[in-house]
């Protein structure tokens, strides 16, 4: 890890996931033993829960659910991992009651938005991008498409919502 | 607020939310607004909702950019271990391809090696075997026109002793007089045809005779060598060894060499 700890998560909150990336690079093979010794996981179910075990760190990090980087963070997602086999959650682990079902319906809803509404939206509320270089990424003759695409957007997945 | 939709309906204000939060209102306007969500609650409702789902939104774009990251890594690890191992597989295959074509290489070079020493040993082969080795035929004088007419008996025992045919040599030259041809010649070459013939013993019985009443003749000397190689054929080794040693030392006779062979060869000593 090159970032120092703190910096880590800041970035992790503002859409840098790379820290994320490298760790399942790094981890996987070892996870998949790890799993298989343990709890005679098969390679594929234990790179699935390695995955959605990342996620939810990510949703803990995004929530403010966890303000510090754990000490050993290899222990800590092991530790969610084993959590998540002991409470048999099939999928995402649901997130504190007040939010769960909220977001899982937003998230679910977003996926069902067309791919180009799902880009624009991640540009611009994820990334942080303006209008003016969505519009460049996205193809856009101006700022002011971006900015009616984003808005068309939006009032698409509210429509969802309702 | 519902836990499943933004509370109230946002509809009617997503217009001016959303230029207010993403900064497209003028500094006016933007002042005029943030005065009325001071005032108007239903406004501020609003404007709660409306972060609350961007918020929502930001969450969920990220979740999803994660999740579909991470799923796309993966796929990419699979699909790289998957071609690791193909290329272990291949590497294995060409591996053992080898080792079975080294194996097979060194069988051969066995096979070859084995042949080779099988080949090149020093050769034991029986003394008749040898015999056809060490034997110098005389084909006799040659027949010429000369010698057809001056002496057509000869010359047609002559012809058929040069062409193998050896019963009518020897009943050709029965036909020819000693008068007329020498009784040595006689001798010589009725042992040369029953040594040809393979009758060594026989052969012997002539061959002895020739030079009898001088020994220093060329004919004598020819005599000699092949009388060796009758008793050789007879099997009488100790004998064969005698008469070729005789001609191994005699320097005018013309198969000295040949008998030096035989002679050094010592396959008539172990014999």
């Amino acid at each position: 890890m090159s970032a120092p700890l703190a910096e880590t998560l800041t970035q992790l909150r503002v859409g840098n996931q790379k820290f994320l990336i490298d760790f399942y690079q790094r981890s996987r093979h070892l996870f998949a033993r790890w799993a298989q010794r343990k709890h005679q996981l098969a390679a594929p179910q234990a790179h699935e829960l390695l995955q959605d075990t990342l996620l939810d760190f990510y949703d803990q990090v995004a929530d403010g659910r966890l303000t510090l980087l754990p000490a050993d963070l290899r222990a800590h997602v092991y530790g969610m991992a084993q959590q998540r086999l002991a409470a048999h959650v099939p999928a995402h682990q649901p997130l504190p009651a007040a939010e769960a079902s909220r977001r899982q319906r937003l998230l679910a809803q977003f996926n069902q938005l067309g791919s180009d509404c799902q880009q624009v939206l991640t540009y611009f509320y994820f990334r942080g991008y303006n209008f003016e270089k969505m519009g460049g990424k996205m193809g856009f003759p101006n700022a002011t498409v971006a900015r009616l695409q984003k808005s068309t957007c939006l009032r698409k997945l509210y429509e969802l919502l309702k | 607020m519902s836990p499943l939709a933004p509370n109230p309906d946002l509809r009617p204000y997503l217009d001016e939310l959303e230029r207010f939060a993403d900064g497209q209102m003028s500094p006016a306007e933007q002042d005029a607004f943030e005065l009325r969500l001071e005032e108007d609650e239903a406004l501020a409702d609003a404007y709660a909702a409306y972060e609350q789902l961007t918020a929502d939104l930001r969450w969920a774009a990220g979740h999803d950019t994660l999740r579909l990251r991470l799923q796309a890594l993966d796929e990419r690890m699979n699909e790289r271990g998957n071609a690791l191992e193909r290329a272990q597989r291949l590497a294995k295959g060409r591996q053992r391809r080898w080792a079975v074509l080294g194996g097979l290489g060194v069988v051969l070079l066995l096979a070859a090696a084995v042949a080779a020493w099988h080949f090149s040993r020093p050769n034991t082969a029986g003394p008749a075997r040898n015999w056809e080795a060490y034997y110098q035929p005389d084909p006799g004088p040659a027949v010429t026109t000369g010698l057809l007419h001056s002496r057509p008996l000869l010359s047609e025992a002559l012809d058929q002793y040069q062409a193998g045919h050896y019963p009518a040599a020897l009943h050709s030259l029965g036909r020819v007089s000693a008068a007329k041809v020498g009784a040595d010649t006689l001798l010589y070459l009725r042992g040369l045809i029953l040594l040809r013939q393979g009758q060594g013993d026989a052969a012997q019985l002539y061959l002895r005779r020739v030079g009898a009443t001088d020994s220093t003749t060329e004919l004598a000397r020819r005599a000699r060598y092949h009388l060796g190689m009758a008793h050789w054929q007879a099997k009488e080794m100790r004998e064969a060894l005698v008469e070729l040693r005789t001609v191994a030392a005699d320097s005018l006779n013309p198969y000295r060499r040949t008998a030096q062979k035989a002679v050094a060869s010592g396959v008539l000593e172990q014999r």
